[in-house]
C-alpha cells in the first residue's frame, strides 16, 4: 500500500490533501481535494499498480461545524491486489456538488443518487439525480444532515392519503398520467420522429405477487420485451441509519435484524464485526466458532429460502414448500439457541448470547446429516429439467466486467466467474481454519448463480460439520469491561464489575475516535458497515452497504433486451430482500 | 304431447343430469387439486371445513357468491361482463357430444332415447373444437375489457397460445379420424372396442401414441394449466386476464377452466383410450351373467380414464415450472407441430398400405 500512496502523491501533489494510515485496523484514507476527483479515481481506477475496480460504496458524513461541512466517502476495494482504500473529499455547504464518478464506476449511479437523497450532495455528470429512497416530491430537506431532527419534521400529518376528517375528499381522476412524469421511466428522451412507436409503460409493484417486497419497477415495454427497467425504490425505507445515530452501539443490533430479515444472523454477525473493529478487541475462539456455524446457517436458511422463491417465481410450486420443511428444522433450531425464529438479536458485541447446548449440537447433526439428501431432492426436480434449464439459462447474462463494474458482490459476482468471497479473502470467524471451496460460475447466468448457491448451501453444512467437530470449550463473550458488560455473578459480588456494569448500562460503551468499514459475507454478498465515532457512545454516522440496494443499480443493464418473465427471475436470482434494500 | 316436446324434455333432462355431473365433478377437482398438490408438497391441503375438508368446495362457492361485483373504472361493462360467459358456455357445450357409455338406446313413448350421449350428432369432435376456439374469445375480451395493463398482456398471450395449440390439438386428432373414419365421438369409441390393443394410441397398423403426446401437451397449454399458464402466469401478469374479476365472474372463469379441464380429458379418453371400452375383451358383468349392468362397468372406466387424465394435470402443476412466451411458441410451432404433421403422413400411409 506504500509504494502505491506515495506514487499518489506525487503524482497529484495538490489533489492529495493528506493520508490517514490507521495501523491498527489496516485501513488507509486519502483525503483529497473535491475539484481533482475524477482524475484521482481515474487513476485509482485504472493504473496497473492500484485497480481499485471495485467500488464497494458511497457515504457522506455531515460536519456542521467545519468551513468544508459535507464530506463525501468514496470505499473503493481491488479485487486483484485484495485491499481497500478510502477516498474521502469535502464540499462546501452553499455549494455541495462534486464530479460524479458513474464514468468510471457503473456502480456510482445508485450510491451517488442516494447521497444526494440523504445528504443533499449534488454529483456533477450524474445522468439521472433523482430521489432514490425519499419521495420524488419530498421537500423537508435531507434527512441525514445533522439539522434534520431524527423524529422527522412533522410531515406524516401531510400523507395525502392518510384521510383527514376536515378535509374534503380529494377529487379521483381517471386521466392519463401526463408526460413529462412518464419521462423518467422512457428509455429515449424524445420520440423519433421517422417511426412511431408504441411503447407500453408497465408499473410493477410495489403491490405485486412477486416483486419480494414492496419494489416497484418501472417497464417500458416493445411487446413484451423490456426497452428499459426503472427500480423505484424506498418503500421500505425506515431510517436506520438516522435512527442509529441516536442509538447507543449495543441497541443497534436489533435495528440489524430488521435489514436483511431473511438472513437475520448475518446481518447481526456483520454489525458486531464492524463494532469489534472499531474497539480493537478479540473474540473468545468458542464464541468465533458459535459464529461461523450459525453465520453458515443462517445462509442455508437464506438460500433455502431464495430457492423457493426463485422457483416459484419461474412457477415450480413444490419447490417452495420443500425448501420450507427444511428451513423450518434450522428455524426451531435458533428458536432453542435464542429463543426467536426470524429477528434473532443473538450476536453481541464481543461474543454471542447463549451457548450451543449438547442437545442442540446433536440435532445440528442429525440435520446435517440428512441435508445432501434434501439437496438432492431439490435438484430432482429443477436441476435437469429442460423447462428450468430454459428459464434460467442464457437469461439475464452480466460480465465478469460489468458485475464487477456496478460493484456487485456475493453469487452475483461470484456467477460471472470472479471469485470474491469475504470469507476466503480478509478470513474472518474460523473461516480459515476450516476446509471449504468457493463455487464459482461462468457464464453470469441465472443457472449459473441457481447453481452456486445450491453448492455453497453443501459447502455451509461442509463447514458447519467441521466447526461441530472441532467446537472448543470456553467462554463465549470477550473479557473487556470496559466495552462488554461482565457476567452477572460478577456485578453481583466485584465492586469493579459492578462499576462497569453501570457506566455502559447508564451511559454505552464508548468507543475511540476513530472510523472503520467492515465488511461481512452475507448469503446475498458484501454486507459491509463503515462507523464514524467521535469517542462518544453513540456512533457519529454509520453507513450501511447493503448488497441489495447495490445489485438493483445493475438491474436495468440486466434486464433490457428480456422479456417480463424474466423480470421475475431477475429479481429472484439477486436474492433481492427489501428490508436491506430500503433500510 | 307431441313427439317434438317429448324429445324436448328427454334432451333437457339428459343436459341437466350431464351438466350436474361435469358441475359436481369440477366442485371435486377444485378439492381434489389442493388435496393432491398438498400431499405432494408434503401438507395438508384444505382441512378446517367439514371432515378433512371435503365441503371446501361449497364453501369456497358460497364466499364466491356472496363477493362483491367490482367493474374497473374504464372498463367496457358490456364486454367485461360478456367475457366470463363467453368462456364458460363454450366449455360445457362441448359435452353434448361426449358419449359417457355404451350406446344402449330404448324406446320411450315411440322415440329413441340414447342415454348416455346427448347428441350422437356426425361431426362430433369438430363441434367441440369450433366451441373451444370460441372460448379463447372470453380470455381475450377479458384481458381487453379489463382496462388493465395486465390483464391485456394476459389476454394477448391468451390469444396467442390459444391459436398455436388449438391447431395442434386438431392436428394430433387427425390420425385417430384416418382410422376411425368418422367425425362422430360415439363412432370412434365405438371402432375401439375390445380390449387396449384396439385403442387408438396402440392400434394396428399405426400406433397413435405420437399424435396422443402432442394431444396431452397441447391440451394442457389450451386449458392453460402449468406449465402453460401465461396468461395467468401469478408471478408475472399478477393472474393475468382475470386479475380485475371478482366474485361470480371470476368463478365463471374458474369453472370454465376447470370444465375445460374435464372436456379435455373426456376428450382424450374417447379419441385415444379407447372411450367406455375395457381394456380387455367385452365387460366383467356380461362374463357373470349381468350384462343388463354392462353399461356401469364401461361408465367406470370412462370415469377412471378421464380421471387419470385430470391427475396428470395436477401432476404436472406440482412438478413442472413454467414456460416462457417465446419458449412455448417455439415450442408449438417447431416441435408440436411438425410431430402432429408427420404423425398424418405416417397414419395416411400405414392406412393406405394395411387396409382393413
Amino acid at each position: 500500500m506504500q509504494p502505491l500512496i506515495e506514487t499518489l502523491m506525487t503524482r497529484f501533489p495538490r489533489a492529495v490533501l493528506s493520508v490517514e494510515a490507521d495501523t491498527a485496523r489496516a485501513e488507509v484514507s486519502v483525503r483529497i481535494a473535491a475539484d481533482r476527483l475524477i482524475e484521482v479515481a481515474r487513476f485509482l481506477h485504472d493504473a496497473p499498480e492500484a485497480l481499485f475496480d471495485h467500488l464497494s460504496d458511497i457515504c457522506s458524513v455531515d460536519y456542521p461545524e467545519d468551513r468544508q461541512r459535507f464530506e463525501v466517502v468514496y470505499l473503493l476495494h481491488s479485487l486483484p491486489y485484495r485491499r481497500r482504500l478510502r477516498l474521502k473529499a469535502r464540499v462546501p455547504e452553499d455549494n455541495p456538488a462534486i464530479a460524479s464518478v458513474t464514468g468510471i464506476w457503473k456502480g456510482a449511479e445508485f450510491l451517488e443518487r442516494e447521497v444526494y437523497d440523504m445528504m443533499g450532495i449534488t454529483f456533477s455528470g450524474h445522468p439521472d439525480l433523482r430521489r432514490i429512497l425519499m419521495p420524488e416530491d419530498y421537500a423537508e430537506g435531507f434527512p441525514l444532515r445533522k439539522d434534520f431532527p431524527a423524529e422527522g419534521r412533522g410531515w406524516r400529518s401531510q400523507f395525502d392519503f392518510i384521510p383527514r376528517l376536515d378535509e374534503a375528499p380529494v377529487e379521483q381522476t381517471d386521466s392519463e398520467i401526463p408526460e413529462r412524469d412518464k419521462q423518467a421511466f422512457r428509455a429515449e428522451a424524445a420520440p423519433s420522429s421517422s417511426r412511431r412507436r408504441e411503447e407500453l409503460l408497465l408499473n410493477m409493484g410495489p403491490q405485486h405477487p412477486s416483486t419480494h417486497g414492496v419494489l416497484r419497477v418501472v417497464l417500458e415495454l416493445d411487446g413484451e420485451r423490456i426497452v428499459k427497467a426503472t427500480p423505484d425504490l424506498g418503500y421500505l425505507h425506515r431510517g436506520v441509519e438516522k435512527l442509529s445515530e441516536g442509538l447507543a452501539y449495543m441497541q443497534i443490533i436489533p435495528h440489524t435484524d430488521r435489514l436483511d430479515y431473511v438472513c437475520a444472523m448475518a446481518n447481526n454477525y456483520a454489525y458486531v464485526r464492524a463494532v469489534e473493529k472499531l474497539l480493537g478487541i478479540t473474540i473468545p475462539e468458542r464464541a468465533e466458532y458459535i459464529r461461523t456455524i450459525v453465520a453458515e446457517m443462517q445462509r442455508i436458511v437464506g438460500h433455502l429460502f431464495w430457492l423457493g422463491t426463485q422457483a416459484l417465481d419461474i412457477g415450480a410450486m413444490t419447490v417452495f414448500f420443500w425448501t420450507f420443511r427444511e428451513r423450518e428444522v434450522l428455524l426451531d433450531m435458533f428458536e432453542k439457541l435464542c429463543g426467536a425464529r426470524l429477528t434473532l438479536n443473538y450476536y453481541r458485541i464481543g461474543g454471542v448470547d447463549s451457548d450451543f447446548t449438547p442437545d442442540l449440537v446433536l440435532r445440528l447433526k442429525t440435520f446435517l446429516d440428512t441435508f445432501p439428501e434434501k439437496v438432492k431432492e431439490y435438484d430432482s426436480l429443477i436441476a435437469s429439467n429442460r423447462i428450468w434449464l430454459g428459464r434460467t439459462k442464457n437469461v439475464a447474462v452480466i460480465s465478469a466486467e460489468d458485475a464487477i463494474s456496478f460493484g456487485c458482490t456475493g453469487p452475483v459476482l461470484r456467477g460471472s466467474g470472479v471469485a470474491y468471497d469475504i470469507r476466503k479473502e480478509e478470513p474472518y470467524g474460523v473461516y480459515d481454519k476450516v476446509d471449504w471451496e468457493v463455487p464459482v460460475g461462468k457464464n453470469g447466468d441465472t443457472y449459473d448463480r441457481y447453481w452456486i448457491r445450491m453448492e455453497e448451501m453443501r459447502q455451509s453444512a461442509r463447514i458447519i460439520r467441521q466447526c461441530l467437530d472441532q467446537l472448543p470449550a470456553g467462554p463465549i463473550i470477550a473479557d473487556a469491561p470496559q466495552y462488554i458488560p461482565p457476567p452477572k455473578q460478577h456485578v453481583m459480588r466485584d465492586m469493579e464489575s459492578l462499576i462497569h456494569h453501570f457506566i455502559i448500562f447508564t451511559q454505552g460503551l464508548k468507543p475511540p475516535k476513530a472510523e472503520t468499514y467492515c465488511a461481512t459475507e452475507a448469503p446475498k454478498g458484501e454486507l459491509g458497515f463503515f462507523i464514524v465515532s467521535d469517542g462518544s457512545a453513540r456512533p457519529y454516522r454509520l453507513k450501511i452497504r447493503s448488497p441489495s440496494f447495490v445489485h438493483m443499480g445493475a438491474f436495468d443493464h440486466m434486464a433490457r433486451g428480456y422479456l417480463i418473465s424474466d423480470i421475475i427471475t431477475i429479481f429472484g436470482t439477486y436474492d433481492i430482500v427489501m428490508g436491506e434494500c430500503d433500510r | 304431447m307431441t313427439e317434438l316436446s317429448l324429445r324436448l324434455a328427454v334432451s333437457l333432462a339428459q343436459i341437466a343430469a350431464v351438466m350436474g355431473v361435469v358441475m359436481l365433478t369440477v366442485m371435486i377437482l377444485t378439492l381434489a387439486e389442493r388435496k393432491v398438490l398438498g400431499w405432494m408438497q408434503d401438507r395438508m391441503g384444505p382441512m378446517e371445513v367439514g371432515p378433512y375438508g371435503i365441503l371446501q368446495p361449497i364453501a369456497d362457492g358460497l364466499k364466491l357468491f356472496f363477493k362483491e361485483d367490482i367493474v374497473p373504472a374504464g372498463a367496457n361493462k358490456f364486454m367485461f361482463s360478456l367475457a366470463p360467459i363467453l368462456a364458460m358456455v363454450p366449455a360445457l357445450i362441448g359435452f353434448a357430444v361426449i358419449p359417457f357409455g355404451p350406446s344402449n338406446k330404448f324406446e320411450l313413448f315411440g322415440i329413441t332415447v340414447e342415454p348416455f350421449v346427448i347428441s350422437d350428432i356426425n361431426i362430433g369432435i369438430l363441434y367441440i373444437l369450433a366451441f373451444a376456439s370460441i372460448g379463447a374469445y372470453g380470455i381475450i375480451l377479458g384481458g381487453w375489457a379489463s382496462n388493465s395493463k395486465y390483464s391485456l398482456l394476459g389476454g394477448l398471450r391468451s390469444a396467442a397460445q390459444v391459436i398455436s395449440y388449438e391447431l395442434n390439438v386438431g392436428l394430433a386428432i387427425v390420425g385417430v379420424l384416418i382410422l376411425a373414419g368418422s367425425l362422430s365421438l360415439v363412432k370412434i369409441t365405438e371402432a375401439q372396442s375390445g380390449g387396449f390393443w384396439h385403442w387408438y394410441v396402440f392400434a394396428l397398423p399405426a400406433p397413435q401414441i405420437f399424435a396422443f403426446v402432442v394431444y396431452v401437451i397441447s391440451a394442457v397449454a389450451e386449458t392453460n394449466r402449468v406449465p402453460f399458464d401465461l396468461p395467468e402466469a401469478e408471478s408475472e401478469l399478477v393472474a393475468g386476464f382475470f386479475t380485475e374479476y371478482s366474485g361470480m365472474r371470476f368463478a365463471f372463469f374458474f369453472i370454465a377452466e376447470y370444465a375445460n379441464m374435464v372436456l379435455v380429458s373426456c376428450v382424450a379418453a374417447a379419441m385415444f383410450l379407447g372411450g367406455w371400452n375395457a381394456p380387455y375383451p367385452g365387460t366383467i358383468l356380461e362374463h357373470v351373467g349381468l350384462g343388463q349392468f354392462a353399461w356401469a362397468e364401461n361408465i367406470a372406466w370412462f370415469t377412471v380414464k378421464a380421471y387419470l387424465f385430470l391427475f396428470l394435470f395436477f401432476w404436472l402443476r406440482a412438478t413442472l415450472p413454467r414456460l416462457r412466451y417465446d419458449q412455448l411458441m417455439k415450442f408449438g410451432w417447431k416441435v408440436m407441430l411438425p410431430i402432429a404433421l408427420g404423425n398424418i403422413v405416417v397414419t395416411s400411409i400405414a392406412v393406405y398400405l394395411f387396409p382393413r
